[in-house]
């Protein structure tokens, strides 16, 4: 009796899971609830992070705000309020699938395999995997990390290509950037692998931040992109109309600058190729 | 919207084998927390009933201090705080040898001990004081008395209260994701990582983790009805057999 209403529970279970489908699309459902829903995070500065003042602020969630909001008030000639909600690696798909939230802005990259579950956005920055290590660590670059304890983060790009790439380091994975700085600052771990802009922010963060270095050539490629539902490609082209329009008219250099300037809260100029490359990415009106 | 499910993905590639390493980690933390947790709380539940009061009171610390802080806390605790207190050397071997894997062992065993001693407390405490001097009468001796009459029957009473707290030392195992170790949830995530499946990964990961229940509960009922004392105690299940 018990098993086999175990498996009718199961079975019910799976069937809500595959039921999730046949929704209205994104804009429809925008219009009606006159809100955009993103999941982003709260401890990745500065792109999603939870400020000194308690507010969640970052990089990713300006261009939402300052880019996307207004070409989605435009094409729905209505007024559209903004609801964050927090996402991780493991659950911002998830999210997406189950009509939680409708936007993924956060420091999400952009791949092949990703490509097949959800729809991005063009991509909004561009960074790859280095390390943060202590000041005078051997810890170099890919290289030097055989036989070490390297921390990453969970479900990241960067954890699976050191796993293919050097298989005799040690991998500790933790679910976010404070758990793995913790290990690192209290040396359990050698080494911390992220994006380094991610790094770059930590750093800055650091009480010390003097004695942290960011090491390493990239290994990686990190084109980072908003992503949303799979097939809906009207909400996807209102997200990119506004990224466009935010590129070619200064808005997101300015937004760069607040963060990412020389005053901003991780100094981190935008080079010429990806400046070039942002550019390249606007198509004609 | 649509979500078009591949559960090929679990058996393809990597995943079966994260899979299995994720079920003989989690099973291995859960054997050894059992462990750590069934000593700390036969000693602490015990404690807890004798008649000597500062023993009492040390036993109540430990069952309160422990019970009452979240477990994640816990897990932090011993990866981050225990670590530094301890020699250098200690602390290099510690850190070669996953100590990711014995701070989630320590923290759960711990915290669940502190759960446990208080299923004995309340199986020892639930025999009526007149079974103990009934026993006595007939001519046994104290000791024989709890060996014989006493334990036996509290440890048949606290069956369906430790199946329970057994279940949930076995889900709790999932907390030590937070510290790096790499076990069943851990996995369904790498899965996710690797596939961006994660309706197929999570899936994979609770029937997993509802089996292992399943499978435990039903041993723990078989223990029960095969121990049961008939006209005393569980005689709904047994009935008159």
């Amino acid at each position: 009796m018990t098993r086999s209403l175990t498996i009718l529970a199961v079975a019910y279970f799976l069937m809500a899971l595959t039921d999730l489908g046949h929704a209205q699309n994104t804009l429809e459902k925008i219009d009606k609830s006159g809100t955009l829903i993103i999941g982003t995070r709260n401890g990745s500065p500065p792109f999603a992070y939870i400020n000194k003042n308690n507010d969640w602020v970052g990089f990713s969630i300006d261009l939402v705000e300052q880019t996307v909001l207004p070409a989605l008030s435009k094409k729905l000639n209505k007024q559209i309020k903004l609801e964050k909600k927090e996402s991780a690696p493991a659950t911002r798909i998830p999210l997406l699938t189950s009509n939680a939230v409708d936007l993924i802005a956060e420091t999400m990259t952009d791949t092949q395999s990703r490509r097949e579950q959800v729809d991005f956005s063009l991509t909004f920055f561009v960074t790859g995997a280095q390390f943060l290590v202590r000041k005078g660590s051997p810890v170099k670059n890919i290289e030097s990390i055989a036989g070490k304890r390297i921390a990453a983060q969970q479900g990241s790009t960067n954890a699976k290509i050191i796993r293919e790439r050097v298989p005799s380091a040690k991998l500790v994975e933790f679910p976010d950037q404070p758990a793995a700085f913790q290990a690192l600052s209290q040396r359990q771990v050698d080494a911390y692998t992220n994006d380094g802009i991610q790094l770059a922010g930590l750093k800055a963060k650091a009480p010390k931040p003097d004695e942290w270095v960011v090491a390493g050539e990239f290994f990686s490629y990190e084109p980072y992109g908003m992503a949303m539902r799979k097939n809906d490609s009207d909400f996807r082209q209102v997200v990119n109309v506004g990224l466009m329009d935010a590129i070619a008219s200064g808005r997101y250099a300015e937004i760069y600058e607040k963060w990412f300037g020389a005053k901003g809260e991780v100094p981190y100029p935008l080079t010429p190729e990806n400046k070039r490359f942002l550019q390249l990415q606007v198509v004609p009106k | 919207m649509s979500y078009n499910f591949n559960w090929s993905v679990l058996w393809t590639g990597q995943s079966g084998g994260w899979l299995i390493q994720g079920v003989l980690t989690t099973l291995h933390i859960f054997a050894l927390g059992l462990l750590i947790a069934l000593a700390l709380g036969i000693v602490a539940g015990a404690l807890r009933t004798m008649p000597i009061a500062p023993l009492r009171w040390f036993a109540s610390g430990y069952v309160e201090f422990f019970r009452n802080v979240p477990l994640l806390v816990w897990m932090f605790f011993w990866y981050f705080g225990v670590p530094p207190l301890l020699p250098q050397a200690i602390q290099d071997w510690l850190f070669d040898h996953g100590v990711e894997f014995w701070a989630g062992v320590f923290a759960i065993g711990v915290y669940h001990g502190a759960r446990f001693s208080e299923v004995i407390r309340a199986g020892i405490q639930a025999i009526p004081k007149t079974q103990l001097e009934a026993a006595l009468s007939t001519g046994l001796t104290v000791t024989q008395a709890f060996r014989l009459i006493i334990v036996p029957i509290a440890l048949r009473l606290i069956v369906p209260p430790a199946t329970n707290e057994t279940l949930n030392l076995l889900k709790n195992t999932s907390v030590a994701l937070t510290i790096g170790v790499a076990e069943l949830t851990f996995q369904t995530r790498q899965i996710e990582t690797y596939t961006a499946r994660a309706f197929e990964a999570l899936a994979a990961g609770t029937i997993i983790y509802l089996v292992l229940c399943l499978t435990i509960a039903s041993i723990m009922a078989h223990v029960e009805r095969r121990f049961a004392i008939p006209g005393m105690i569980a005689q709904g299940q047994t009935g008159a057999s």
